[in-house]
């Protein structure tokens, strides 16, 4: 039997192989692997653990106090939870340099999706419109994908825009926040759709509602943010622990792929270092690219550049450009909160013309986060604003709105070969036009959200820089009629014969909706269409 | 700096945030980040910065008094920083913790009234802390030389 080789156990690699295996297929899998810490005390709630653990400000600010924000430190609203530092180690061999662009790239086992926040949104025949297939081509595959990792979603609103494609569960139960937020669409819901084009309901969420396989329904214990104890938040290394269970499975974790050789526009073998610097080679009758679009791009230039001596540029890279806007419900204002629930996103925004096109938006009310980066941003001194946070942090809320984004060719990725080790290159420029929709977004949504009921502070509201929500995309994109720098429908290189990719690199477009779910289905369907 | 000084300033800080005595874990955990981290090294600060830090660890008074000022003028100040590390600590600890994670209870206009009582005290500090503060501040201006050039200089 001939193996598939396969590079990354990501989202993407982790449902192509197992996919594979199903079919009765060989797989190696190369990784670096990084892996995090044990679950501790599974059984306990996020506020158990700090009564519990014996050492909890090491679980919850790291060792080395990493996950602890300082005034002054740019960034996020959020503190990155110890737990998952792991996801975002590198690898020495791995650099990169851009501009216009602020890449995140992960060599954990589970890849990038290990730190995501379970939002599955199937794109529509809208959305599939530059790609070489439809939604009739795709949905079996969504359905295929939710009944594998669970995903909770409602028959609401949302379903106009989000097909309805079957296997899902019923939803989670909702935090009082987002049944309050809800309650307030019902009530001007028709003024919202008119205005706005505005449409809300329930997030479609990779969590359990009810027991699958050995996993176990949520319990909200208010951990999410902190990993999951039992399962029921999916991750792709739940995934990669189904193909384990395959005896014609094998995972080499500790490898840094670097490129491929080639013999006769095939290829021949793949070449991996080890962390102590010794080389690896592979024998591959398929390789299947799967590292993520920045490290699958990583990996076919230096092996276009070994082989040939040319540094093409991969033009189209694409990301969803965020915009963070965090909010104040007036009428949850000094209400107690309940930390036991599901810490992430409940509800979803879809907004049709906010910046001429589909805008999509999440609502997280997120309770167990750390507050210290929240309240050292108020306009108090700190004991004043440990009493303000208290009794508005009920009313909290953050809008993630994503925009799309479309290939370029002034947007591309390349190898800088003069530097050693060689560089990836990234260079990225907004349309010119960004600015503007940027504002017009986030005009409406603020006016969405005063409807509502809410308050969103215009000095608050936080455009991410591109790269930050790593929605990577397009760099070498499905096409239908065959050209350099390309692929087929089902991922195969047009440029080597032998060669596939079933990551994110495939997207010849890249809508506002949380792409995971398609990079699983994608996979899924390469695997079973072409192998 | 010196371990006294430190759990004097780790006291001080916690009777300020939470009004409550922080356990000797919490402390112990304040002296561990000043070990390890180099975020309080006092490189790019000035004596006045130092100046509020031996200020506030006086008593949870002046901790306020320096934190409304600083709230404003030196957000980046090693007092706040100092506050700020004292703040995580005891969020991620109970009993500490429950301060944190539980509001009032009130009803949405009490809060708000609530509020505004709240931010009207800070404005009645904060103009304290100028009157007391700004005058220190511009004698030693005066004075002022970076901490990193004056340990060069020895």
């Amino acid at each position: 039997m001939e193996t598939i080789v396969v590079v990354g156990s990501g989202a993407s690699g982790a449902h192509f192989a197992l996919t594979a295996l199903g079919k009765g297929r060989r797989v190696l899998m190369l990784d670096v692997g990084h892996t995090g810490q044990e679950v501790v005390r599974p059984a306990d709630s996020l506020n158990q653990l700090k009564h519990n653990l014996p050492d909890p400000v090491t679980y919850f600010l790291g060792s080395r106090y990493e996950s602890l924000v300082l005034p002054g430190a740019a960034g996020e609203y959020y503190a990155f939870p110890p737990t998952k530092q792991h996801v975002f180690r590198s690898r020495p061999e791995f650099q990169h340099q851009s501009s216009g662009f602020s890449p995140l790239y992960s060599f954990a086992a589970g890849g990038l999706a290990e730190t995501w926040t379970g939002g599955c949104y199937p794109f529509s025949n809208r959305d599939l419109k530059e790609f070489p297939f439809g939604y009739e081509e795709l949905g079996p595959y969504y359905a295929k994908v939710a009944a594998h990792i669970g995903i909770t979603g409602a028959h609401d609103d949302l379903s106009d825009v989000l097909p309805w494609h079957g296997e899902l569960m019923e939803p989670l139960d909702l935090d009082e926040h987002s049944a309050v937020l809800l309650d307030s669409y019902k009530r001007h819901r028709g003024y919202l759709k008119d205005k706005f084009g505005c449409l809300m309901g329930r997030a479609r969420v990779a969590a359990l509602s009810r027991d699958l396989g050995n996993r176990e329904e949520c319990r909200y214990c208010g951990r999410c943010l902190w990993g999951c104890p039992n399962r029921a938040f999916y991750t792709p290394s739940l995934t990669l622990d189904a193909c384990r269970t395959y005896s014609t499975f094998q995972y080499v974790s500790g490898l840094y792929v670097d490129h491929f050789r080639l013999e006769s526009s095939k290829v021949k073998s793949v070449v991996a270092y080890s962390a102590n610097g010794q080389t690896h080679e592979f024998a591959a009758n398929s390789l299947v690219l799967a590292a993520g679009t920045l490290c699958s791009a990583r990996i076919f230039l230096e092996s276009v550049y070994r082989n040939s001596g040319e540094t093409p540029e991969l033009r189209g890279v694409m990301d969803n450009r965020q915009i963070l806007m965090p909010f104040v419900n007036l009428r949850m204002l000094g209400r107690k909160w309940n930390a036991n629930s599901y810490q992430y996103h409940q509800i979803a925004f879809a907004v049709q013309g906010a910046a001429d096109e589909y805008v999509h938006g999440l609502v997280t009310t997120l309770k167990t986060a750390l507050i210290h980066p929240l309240v050292q941003t108020l306009p108090f001194d700190l004991g004043t604003s440990i009493s303000v946070f208290r009794n508005i942090h009920g009313a909290l809320g953050m809008v993630n709105i994503n925009l799309p984004d479309h290939r370029r060719d002034e947007n591309y990725i390349t190898l800088d070969v003069g530097a050693t080790p060689h560089r990836l290159t990234i260079e990225y420029r907004p349309q010119p036009d960004e600015p503007d929709k940027l504002k017009r977004t986030i005009s409406t949504f603020r006016s969405i959200l005063w409807k509502l009921g809410c308050f969103a502070p215009a000095r608050t509201v936080h455009v991410r820089p591109m790269g930050a929500s790593v929605h990577y995309a397009g760099t070498l994109p499905m096409t239908d009629t065959p050209a350099p720098l390309t692929c087929s429908k089902y991922g195969r290189s047009h440029d080597v014969d032998n060669l596939y990719f079933a990551d994110g690199s495939t997207f010849p477009d890249l809508p506002a909706k949380n792409i995971t779910l398609t990079l699983m289905a994608n996979a899924t369907r390469i695997a079973e269409e072409a192998f | 700096m010196n371990t006294s000084q430190l759990e004097r300033e780790c006291l001080t800080y916690t009777r300020y945030l939470i009004g409550r005595v922080p356990s000797q874990y919490v402390v112990n955990r304040y002296l561990d980040f000043h070990q390890k981290s180099d975020a309080m090294s006092g490189l790019g600060s000035d004596n006045f910065d130092h100046f509020l830090v031996s200020i506030s660890a006086r008593a949870p008074f002046w901790a306020r008094m320096a934190d409304s000022y600083a709230s404003v003028f030196r957000k980046g100040s090693i007092v706040r920083k100092k506050l700020v590390v004292t703040l995580a600590l005891l969020e991620c600890v109970a009993p500490s913790c429950e301060v944190f994670d539980n509001a009032d209870g009130r009803s949405p206009l009490a809060t708000l009234a609530s509020l505004g009582w709240r931010a009207a005290r800070y404005s009645f500090l904060f103009g304290a802390s100028v009157v007391v503060f700004t005058p220190v501040r511009v004698a030693m201006a005066f004075s002022w030389k970076p901490r990193a050039e004056a340990m060069l200089e020895h």
